[in-house]
Formats: C-alpha cells, structure tokens, sequence
C-alpha cells in the first residue's frame, strides 16, 4: 500500500500510530502527492496531534536514549528518503530492543549510517561556517547544507560566541537559528535582505585571506587534496575562498 | 617605515608555516557563560590551505625578527629578510576578530628570539595575558615555550595555555651540533619537563605538549626517529610528535641543496602513518622498522608488517579481538568497532563486511570470514604483492589493442 503524510515529523508519528491501529501495512511511504496513476490503492495519513502525542510518549518510554535521539536525527537526513527504513527501525524496536545494535538488518544500518553522516557534517560545519559582522555588531553566517544541521550549529555557536547576538541562516531551508540577548530559537524566514556590514569587516576579511594564502607552502601546493579536505560544495560562504 | 597589519600578517605567516603543528584537540569544554570562546574535544578545522594542510590555529610569529643561526631555518639571523613583529596588543585583537568570525579555533603563539629568551617569553605572555584576563577568551591557545627562558615564565604560560610545546627539530645530538649549534636536546626539553611537573603539582591533567621534527635535513633513519617518538610517547611526557619533511629554504654546506631536492613527502606520510599505529594500533616502533631502517615506501607500514608477519594470518574475523582485528591491512579502528557490533548477531561472510562498507580491498587477502575465503592468490608475500598492487587483477590483462603473439595481427 502507498502510504501519502505531509513530511512532518507529527505527521510521521500519526502514521506510525496508524500502522498500529489501522492495521497499515506501507510498500512505499511519499511526502508528496504522486503526478502518476498508481496500481496501488494510496492512504492518506491525516496529522493528528493526539495520536503523535501518544506515539512520542511510547518511543520515550520504549526506546533507549540512543535510539531515541537516531530517530530525530533521522529527521534531520532531510535530503535522503529514509521512511521506510525509519517505519522499520521503529517496528523491529517496539518489538525487541536489542535488533536496534544490529547492523546486519539494512534498515538498522542505514539508519547509523545516516546518523554518522550527519554528525561528520555537523563536525564539518563546525569549522567551515564564517560568520560577518552586520552594522549593529550582530554576527550573521549563511550555510547551505546537505542534512539540516542548523539545531546542532546554533547550539555550538551559543556557547563559543558568548554575549555576541548572531543569525546563522540556512539559505535553501529557509531557515534561521537566532540569537539575541534574550532569546534563542529557530525561525522560518521567508526573506532575508541583505544586511549592511560593520566598516571594520572587509578590513579583517582581507586580513585573513592575506593569512590563508601565505600561510600555505608553495613546495607542498596539492590542490587535489585540498580539494578533497574541503570540498567545492562548502566553499559558497567560506570567506578565503571568494573574489 | 611604518608596517601595516596587512603586510604584518603576510610577512609572520610566511615566517611560522613550516611549524607542522596546528592541532586544537585534547581540551574539554570550557566555556563560561557570556564569555568569548569554547574549546572542542577532537579539535576542528577551519579551512583547508592551498597545500591541503589544515587550518585550525591563527599561525603566526609574534616576531621574525631571531638572534638565533639554526641552518634549517628561514627566520635565522643572517638571512636577509624583511623583519617585522607585532604588538602583543595588535596579535590579541587579530585572534578576537578572526575568532568571532568563526575563522579559526585559537592562536598558535610563538615567536623568533627577539632580544633575549626571557624578553621574547615575556612577550608572548603580554598576548596571553590579554587574551585571557582582559578579553576573557577561552578558546584554545597553543604556546611554544622558549626554550631556555626563565622557569618563572613558563610557569604562567602553561597555566594559561591548552597546549605548549618545544620543538626537538632534529632527531639526534649531533644533527643538533651541527645545524643548530645554540640549542641542544636538554634545552628543547627541559621546558617541556618543567611545564609537565607544574600542572602535576597542581594535581590536574598533565598540560598536552607536542613537539616537531624535521625530516629529510640530516641523515637518520626512520628507526631512530621513531624511536625516539616512542620513548617520549612512553615517558608520557608528549602528547603528539609531528613530523616535517625538510623544505630547503637556505644553502648551507650540510644541508641538502634548495636547488635539486624535493621534500620528502611520502616518506614523511609513511612515518605519520607509523606514528599512528604506535599511538592507537598497539604497535611497537621495532615491530614496524627494522634497525636502521626506513620505512617501506611502496606498502603502508601495516600492510608492510603484515607481509612480513604472514604467520598470523589469516585472521578470522568472526572470533578476533579488537587488537588483532585492527592489525588486519585495511581494517581501521571504525571498521573493527563494526564488526564487533554484527558479529554479536550473526556469523559474518564476505558479503556481510560489504553491506556493512568494510573494504575488503586489502582486507580480504588476511581474513577468513565464516566459510569465506579468498583461493585466488595463495599466503605468500611474493604473491601477495604482486596482487596488492594489482588489486588482485591477472597481471596481464588483455586490451582491445593487443595484437596477437602469434600473428602480429589485431
């Protein structure tokens, strides 16, 4: 059976929900209404508070904190289909705890290997975000990332930048983590006008590029390996790596 | 003439690259609230240099200006260079702004012998100090000790540091002697010893130290070298030695000439390779090279034991333990973790390490994997070569554009 919910993470949990108690058995799980004329007959999930409500609390109290945490982190692998592999790893959990280690079943390994993929990423991002200093003295970054990793780089960011408010925004999710003297969270924004920039920032700019380029040994110059260590895909907003 | 912080900057990069280390690792979290900077377990990259090194660490010497003549060295006195320094006002700022940028994860502060070892010591913790009890940064600073300064100074700085260093630069005594007649061993480590007993007595975690060698400058063999990184990794005293391959960068009657040599690259991957199987393989440096030796420059230092060691092989990999699984060529510390996890819930075969993204490339040719095994190259180390670096392909591998033997026909 096709299987349609909205993407959302409630909307999954109402579909778990279903699976339990409607008896739903899903070939295959969509986030988006099919353009073609399927074979197959397709279910709608309807998201349902309630019924996510009773799934969450279930999983808090059946799974281990690990696992508990692979599942949210899964829903941060938003550029891959994982809900298959995710409606498994939760049904082989409710049934035996200990078939969540093995990484033999694919859909247990998949699922830790999206999750490691993440956490490299997020290690990635960790250095490779730049940040720029607005007018205000905000400091303000854009990322565009492969996986949402915008909860674990605000969280980073808060404690490394102190009292300084900051904006990392994530460019194609539309999305931004904010951090301001009272608050943290993270917005939708819809659009985002470019903000003017402190005087100081083309100076300290240019300083560190000056830096990036001779600090480098020309006898030793491997741009294939650079190439390797911080790939093209992450150079976007990296500072030393624009005209 | 005035220098601009521009110019400032090019110049002391230039004057502080050849030093390897730029490691932001070993500290936990520090951070405090409402204050600037944070350190990070396993160290983080920032970006990556047109050489494919990381970078980590703002590296840059406080000053080039060196009473000091080391051969090796760019920064020696009697080279003829443009001199310059930076207030340790200037270099503080430099961090904070870098810093906030998210461009680097600390300071790497060291600096050429200005006047004297005391006077440029006294320097460096002027930077410290602002860095640290004015600006309140608790991100990670790395200080090289000057060796010889007083103990007095060492003593703030290593506990205002998350690192510090001293630099053996060369393997042994008598290289020492003749390129750089103003240091000797002792006096490279002596602060180094000074700086472990310090934080011992304030009953912390010895301070992470590291130190660097140049490669390729002088005559000595991987053995010695890698011996001698083994009795500083025992003694504890060294939490990483780094290894860099000589660039010429000055004529000198006992140094290679700048003009036909080409830095040891490979030889020195192959010693950092070796360097890791002594830190986290369980290996022992005579285990990897034999005396006076260096190491294989064709196979990894692994791969190279394990061709020799064939007697332990093959391994199997559903009864092995974690140290013997990671002897295994191609087998890392992830994937033996890997495979203790499956095997708890099945035998594994060949097929099983590939769903699990084992590459079995090199592995294959050590392992028994349930009833798999490989037939094709027998356990010996001619063949084995041979098929290592064929990757297990006949040797003679008929193209579309052979011409026939016999013929001489298409």
């Amino acid at each position: 059976m096709n299987v349609l919910y909205d993407g959302s993470f409630e909307g999954f949990l109402t579909l778990v929900y279903d699976v339990y108690y409607e008896a739903l058995n899903p070939t295959s799980i969509m986030k988006n209404e099919p353009k073609e004329l399927l074979f197959e007959p397709l279910h709608v999930v309807f998201t349902d508070e309630t019924k996510a409500h009773k799934v969450l609390l279930a999983l808090q109290k059946k799974f281990s904190k690990e696992h508990y945490q692979r599942i949210f982190h899964t829903f941060l692998c938003d550029s891959i289909s994982f809900e298959m592999e995710l409606l498994a790893f939760i049904v082989l959990g409710f049934k035996e705890q200990k078939t969540l280690e093995n990484i033999t079943i694919p859909a247990v390994f998949k699922l830790q290997s999206m999750e490691n993929e993440l956490l490299r990423l997020t290690h990635k991002m960790y250095g490779f975000t730049r940040f720029e200093e607005l007018e205000d003295g905000m400091l303000y970054a854009k990322i565009e990332t492969k996986f949402n990793v915008l909860p674990f780089l605000g969280e980073h960011f808060c404690k490394r930048l102190g009292n300084h408010a900051f904006i990392i925004h994530d460019v194609k999710r539309s999305l931004a983590f904010i951090k301001d003297e009272t608050t943290k969270h993270i917005k939708e924004v819809a659009s985002f006008e470019t903000p003017l920039l402190s005087q100081n920032e083309t100076h300290v700019r240019e300083l560190w590029k000056t830096f990036f380029t001779h600090v480098a040994i020309e006898n030793r110059r491997n741009e294939k390996l650079q190439k390797s260590l911080v790939p093209l895909l992450y150079r976007t907003y990296m500072s030393e790596f624009l005209a | 003439m005035k220098v601009s912080i521009q110019d400032k900057i090019a110049i002391l990069a230039e004057s502080a690259k050849y030093d390897v280390s730029c490691s932001s690792s070993g500290s936990e979290h520090n951070y405090k609230t409402g204050e600037l900077g944070n350190t990070h377990k396993s160290g983080i990259c920032h970006t990556f240099t047109s050489d494919g090194r990381c970078v980590s660490l703002l590296k840059v010497l406080l000053s080039n200006i060196c009473i000091y003549d080391c051969a090796y060295c760019i920064n020696r006195t009697s080279n003829d260079i443009v001199r310059t320094a930076f207030t340790p006002r200037e270099l503080a700022d430099l961090t904070i702004n870098f810093y906030k940028r998210n461009y680097i994860e600390g300071l790497f502060l060291s600096s050429g012998i200005i006047k004297d070892e005391d006077h440029t010591m006294e320097l460096l913790l002027q930077t410290l100090r602002i860095l640290r009890h004015e600006y309140r940064f608790n991100g990670y600073i790395h200080v090289k000790l000057i060796p010889g300064s007083s103990k007095e100074l060492i003593h703030e700085a290593t506990l205002l540091a998350n690192r510090v260093s001293s630099n053996i630069e060369l393997p042994s005594s008598k290289s020492l002697a003749l390129l750089a007649p103003q240091k000797s061993k002792e006096s490279l480590l002596s602060p180094l010893k000074h700086a472990r007993n310090i934080t011992l007595e304030r009953h912390q975690k010895p301070i992470s130290m590291s130190t660097q060698m140049i490669i390729g400058a002088t005559g000595e063999s991987d053995f010695e070298i890698l011996k001698l990184s083994s009795s500083l990794y025992q003694k504890a005293l060294l939490k990483r030695v780094y290894y860099s391959a000589y660039i010429p960068v000055n004529s000198h009657k006992d140094l290679p000439s700048p003009l036909h040599v080409k830095p040891p690259l490979q030889r020195e991957h192959r010693l950092y390779q070796a360097d890791w199987l002594l830190r986290f393989y369980g290996f022992s440096y005579d285990e990897i090279v034999d005396e006076n030796e260096n190491l294989d420059i064709q196979f990894d230092p692994k791969t190279h034991w394990a061709l020799r060691h064939l007697e332990h092989f093959p391994i199997d990999i559903n009864t092995a333990p974690l140290y013997t699984l990671i002897r295994i060529p191609g087998i890392g510390v992830r994937g033996a973790q890997k495979i203790l996890q499956a095997r708890r819930f099945k035998s594994l075969s060949f097929e099983d390490l590939k769903q699990l993204k084992i590459p079995l490339k090199r592995a294959r040719y050590f392992i028994v994997a349930g009833k798999n095994y490989q037939k094709e190259v027998p356990l010996y180390e001619e063949k084995l070569k041979i098929a290592l670096i064929h990757h297990g392909h006949n040797i003679i591998q008929p193209t579309l554009f052979d011409t026939s033997v016999y013929t001489g026909e298409f």
